[in-house]
């Protein structure tokens, strides 16, 4: 075990830190909007995290701290001004925030570091720091999926007329989505960057949408279980199938394709449904003796 | 049956001069009516003659162009969608709107789940009661997806019922039902009026809104055409144009 984890303790964090980015982006969608802010509070997060270590001698956790905080902050403020967009023209503007965050990397002189990012970042960062705060996130999503939070959280994103007539104020849940998206989207970055010592504009861009998609779409979209299960498959699918060589693009390409196609809730969702299934059947079951009885 | 006794108190609701337009169109056109506590009302009309409007407006999520709503003498005209079911104001909806995902359990405690602390924790011990009086305790763990369009549509009548509103708006109640199940939700709608609940039904089933209500309305093109007694309400000429088109009402 601890040779398997020494061999593969880089995929490990990986793994984490790519799940808490792809939580960032499933949050504002499970609350039923169609954010990739998350993508542009990694960024904040990360850079704000190098700053804090390298320009003001911060120590790595209230780097972290402020990173999460202030990304919170900014997408917050960014909810404000795009709540009354839908669907795709959400998700155009979120990704224009994700593109303005680099833009201002590139242009931030010292303070970013330019075109060329921000190096000497090393954080005392280890798995176990990465799972406790996973593990805290993940109570806090536990808490919105499950219960009373969770069935309004539901209501909100599938139905926000039924949301307004039962009395949920459907634009206080956007807005709580926002933010919750930016503080785990900082977390993923300011841990991601200090990790690794560093963080370029060029990590702060589309493809982490598409790497938080794509993990959430096969994963599932409606539980942190999903983002989980998603995280897992794309981090170690390239050492899985690295006997396909240069054709590893196509089977991820086809993956994300079959997923998207045949798994609408992912593989998580699908597990859900054969539970479900077992259960009806019981259940079904059961009423079938009652009534024969009664 | 309903009014001149009790009309002399401050309605529960009353509608002052609403009206809804959209763009050209004048889906509400200046409705006054009142509805006091401990009655069923209903109101009927042809499809497009602005019932389901009417009601869309009293819950305020369907925008007012005129006009204002009283509850027990207090306007809420300007209040959120959102605030009206706090207000003890419930309803259901023409097509059924339920969370395909939860359970039958879980989307009728949804309709508790933000009102105050106190009445909340009330409704969340009696829902199992409220599931056995609408007739869905044995389906309480399957998913609405799963049931037929009656029985969801009975899930949705929880739904509305168990945080004990004080006006209850219904929006075509038993569409989907046969006539043993019609009937069952009308004594239903009976018991909970006689436990206070006033109740306001849009529907078509002209012999259910008969059966069951106190007071009829009747609407056509967005304005009120009769209210009264519902076998008055129902002879009236006007409601017999409005139905089978003129010369009806001579003929009938």
């Amino acid at each position: 075990m601890s040779d398997w984890y020494s061999m593969n303790v880089v995929l490990i964090q990986t793994t984490l830190t790519t799940l808490l980015l792809a939580l960032s982006i499933q949050v504002p969608i499970r609350f039923g909007v169609f954010s990739f802010a998350g993508v542009g509070a990694f960024g904040i997060g990360g850079y704000t995290a190098a700053i804090a270590m390298v320009h003001l001698g911060w120590t790595t956790w209230p780097s972290v701290a402020l990173g999460a905080v202030i990304s919170g902050i900014v997408v917050f403020a960014l909810g404000l001004l795009v709540q009354r967009l839908t669907g795709l023209y959400m998700g155009m503007a979120t990704i224009a925030f994700t593109l303005i965050i680099s833009v201002l990397a590139v242009n931030g002189g010292e303070l970013t570091g330019g075109a060329g990012g921000l190096y000497g970042a090393l954080g005392e960062i280890d798995t176990g720091h990465i799972l406790a705060i996973l593990a805290v996130v993940v109570a806090v999503l536990v808490w919105t999926e499950t219960k009373g939070m969770g069935r309004r959280i539901d209501t909100v994103r599938e139905d926000p007329e039924l949301a307004n007539s039962v009395g949920i104020d459907v634009v206080k849940y956007r807005l709580a989505s926002f933010a919750l998206s930016g503080v785990i989207g900082g977390l993923a970055g300011g841990i991601t960057t200090l990790l690794r010592s560093t963080i370029t504009p060029a990590e702060v861009n589309f493809h982490l949408v598409i790497v938080a998609l794509t993990a959430i779409i096969v994963g599932g979209a409606r539980s942190w279980l999903g983002a989980f299960i998603g995280a897992v498959i794309f981090v170690w699918l390239p050492t899985m199938i690295s006997f396909v060589q240069e054709w590893e693009k196509v089977v991820y390409g086809f993956i994300v394709a079959v997923a998207a196609i045949y798994l609408p809730n992912g593989v998580l969702g699908v597990v859900k449904d054969l539970i479900h299934r077992f259960r009806t059947r019981q259940e079904r079951a059961r009423l079938a003796v009652l009534q024969e009885k009664g | 049956m309903a009014d001149t006794a009790v009309r002399t108190t401050t309605a529960l609701l009353a509608v002052e001069d609403v009206a809804v337009h959209f763009g050209g169109v004048k889906a509400v056109d200046g409705i006054s009516l009142e509805m006091h506590q401990g009655n069923i009302y209903g109101v009927l009309g042809p499809n497009g003659s602005g019932k389901s409007t009417l009601l869309g407006a009293m819950t305020r999520l369907t925008p007012l162009t005129r006009g204002r709503f009283l509850l027990d003498g207090v306007d809420y005209t300007k209040v959120p969608a959102r605030k009206v079911h706090r207000m003890g104001i419930s309803r259901t909806f023409q097509t059924v709107r339920l969370l395909d995902d939860r359970s039958v359990r879980d989307n009728i405690l949804l309709g508790q789940d933000t009102l105050p602390k106190q009445t909340r924790k009330a409704a969340a011990m009696q829902v199992d009661e409220v599931m056995e009086r609408v007739g869905v305790r044995e389906v309480a763990q399957l998913r609405p997806d799963e049931l037929s369009y009656g029985m969801q549509r009975r899930v949705e009548f929880a739904r509305a019922i168990i945080g004990r509103p004080r006006l209850l708006l219904l929006d075509e109640p038993t569409a989907g039902m046969n006539t043993a199940e019609r009937k069952e939700i009308g004594k239903l709608m009976r018991q909970l009026c006689d436990e206070g609940i006033t109740q306001f039904i849009v529907e078509h089933d002209v012999e259910m809104m008969v059966d069951t209500c106190d007071y009829l309305f009747a609407m056509n093109v967005g304005k009120l055409i009769a209210e009264g007694d519902p076998h008055d309400v129902v002879r009236h000429p006007a409601v017999q144009e409005a139905y089978l088109g003129k010369g009806a009402a001579s003929g009938a």
